[in-house]
């Protein structure tokens, strides 16, 4: 296990978590926060097998669970089988490993596989990863499309492509190409060139209220004023995105964060913008999802938000995240 | 990236043929796209060409594909993304090796054996494919990219 934080929240975030948890709900969200994280992995199923991978890492005494029936793949790596007890990985294990030198598994936290686990995509489809560093639902979503069709991975930031590029080749993807650009910018481009997606993941830069188990600095960079900031463009990433997506595509939008400014106004911006173009549809997943909130700060939302969802800390032991499923049903 | 330039399919006959002479695979599935003077990638998606083009014009396209090989002289090295990509397709210059060299190997050492091969050669422990190494008398020269080593515990 991951060594214990005991990092104090910002009152205001405190206060604002109040408003979207009952009292009891809220104790048990704040508690888990100082829990350290499962050690997830996904298996790469471009290189190997789930049972084959399993094998490998057991030889190493490795206890693995897989704690997802229907997703093989994805597994928990509990510890070490020593003589007596179930020992701790060492610091930076998992990353030193051979097997994940050579790709066969992708470090990933749970709640982080959900949005392609929910976008299903399918080998031939055109797909869209709008902000794709450093590249985990990018290598996710090639498994899914055993590499053929094509992903275009797209991030703004030179150092963060690096990470991408070396991340889309250690798993082996031949289908992807790597963009360079502002995500408004590019879909606008790629609507002029007549490039249109069958799929499409806006999983958006955020505040990452989400992440404060793996990501202490969090607690400290948490600020009210980026959520207004980023909230804007996320909504221009949306609406730029929505407009590359063919007729009957599916598009995702999703952030590692609880701020309904960054999650369900950005939902409700959509529904109103797009109307009788868009389709908010029902998400099924493998762990508790709370249905998205109408209403936040006086400001009420489109019943329809109700089915995002929100993943809780809490709710099933990994971090915190907002998914949310769309379909194109008209041309425009 | 450089420019894109998309390999004819002659183009891409003479590499496969060299891949054969080498390493016994027959064939690769895609387009090689070549970057710089000597740098092969492969790109295996189905986006035509010309789409690439257009998309190209308007955006920068740091990357296509996965960096698959390199040509060095009348010579193919396979880089360890390529070699992995065509495991099931390498039948020639594979050298099998043991734990310990394997270990060393990934750390980027280069290994001081003689194995009986010249030239660009596969190197292999159980059923892992550990990239291309380039014999020669009494050593394996390594090229394990920095980026994909193994870290030494004791560092």
């Amino acid at each position: 296990m991951k060594k214990k934080n005991n990092l104090e929240l910002k009152p205001l975030f405190e206060e604002r978590m109040k408003k979207l948890l009952e009292p009891a709900d809220y104790g048990r969200y704040k508690k888990i926060l100082s829990k350290p994280i499962l050690r997830s992995i996904r298996c790469n199923t471009l290189k190997i097998s789930p049972d084959e991978l399993k094998k490998i890492l057991e030889k190493k005494n490795w206890k693995i669970s897989q704690p997802w029936k229907n997703y093989p793949e994805v597994m928990v790596v509990e510890g070490k089988n020593s003589e007596e007890d179930l020992i701790e990985l060492e610091p930076g294990e998992l990353g030193r490993a051979l097997e994940h030198i050579l790709g066969y598994y992708y470090i990933q936290e749970l709640a982080s596989m959900l949005p392609i686990i929910v976008l299903k995509p399918k080998p031939d489809d055109k797909f869209l990863d709008l902000c794709a560093s450093p590249g985990s639902k990018t290598t996710q979503a090639c498994s899914e499309m055993k590499n053929s069709g094509t992903i275009i991975a797209n991030e703004i930031n030179l150092g963060r492509i690096k990470i991408l590029a070396s991340n889309l080749e250690r798993c082996g993807v031949t289908n992807s190409i790597i963009t360079m650009s502002d995500g408004v910018l590019l879909c606008d481009r790629l609507k002029e060139q007549g490039i249109f997606f069958d799929k499409i993941l806006v999983d958006a830069p955020c505040s990452g209220e989400g992440t404060l188990r793996s990501s202490p600095k969090t607690y400290f960079m948490w600020n009210v004023k980026t959520i207004k900031g980023v909230s804007k463009l996320q909504k221009k990433l949306f609406e730029k995105a929505f407009e590359v997506l063919r007729v009957d595509g599916e598009m995702i939008y999703s952030t590692c964060t609880h701020a309904p400014e960054e999650d369900e106004e950005i939902v409700d911006f959509a529904l109103e913008k797009f109307k009788d173009k868009i389709k908010i549809e029902k998400i099924i997943l493998p762990i508790k999802c709370r249905e998205g909130i109408t209403e936040w700060e006086g400001k009420k939302f489109s019943k329809e938000t109700k089915n995002s969802c929100r993943i809780y800390p809490h709710d099933s032991d990994t971090e915190g995240f907002f998914i949310s499923k769309f379909r194109k049903v008209k041309a425009g | 990236m450089q420019q894109i330039i998309f390999l004819s399919a002659r183009e891409k006959q003479e590499i496969i043929e060299k891949l054969k002479n080498q390493f016994g695979i027959e064939n690769v599935d895609g387009e090689f796209v070549l970057s710089g003077t000597d740098r092969i990638f492969l790109y295996q998606g189905n986006l035509k060409q010309d789409e690439i083009t257009r998309i190209q014009k308007r955006t920068v396209i740091e990357r296509i594909g996965i960096y698959f090989a390199k040509k060095i002289n009348d010579e193919i090295k396979l880089s360890l993304d390529g070699v992995q990509i065509s495991k099931d397709k390498i039948c020639k210059n594979i050298f099998e090796i043991n734990k310990t060299q394997a270990n060393d190997w990934m750390m980027g050492k280069e290994i001081l054996i003689e194995t009986g091969l010249r030239g660009f050669i596969i190197l292999k422990y159980e059923n892992n494919f550990l990239g291309c190494g380039k014999a020669s008398e009494g050593k394996i020269t390594n090229f394990v990219p920095k980026s994909r080593r193994l870290k030494d515990k004791r560092n």
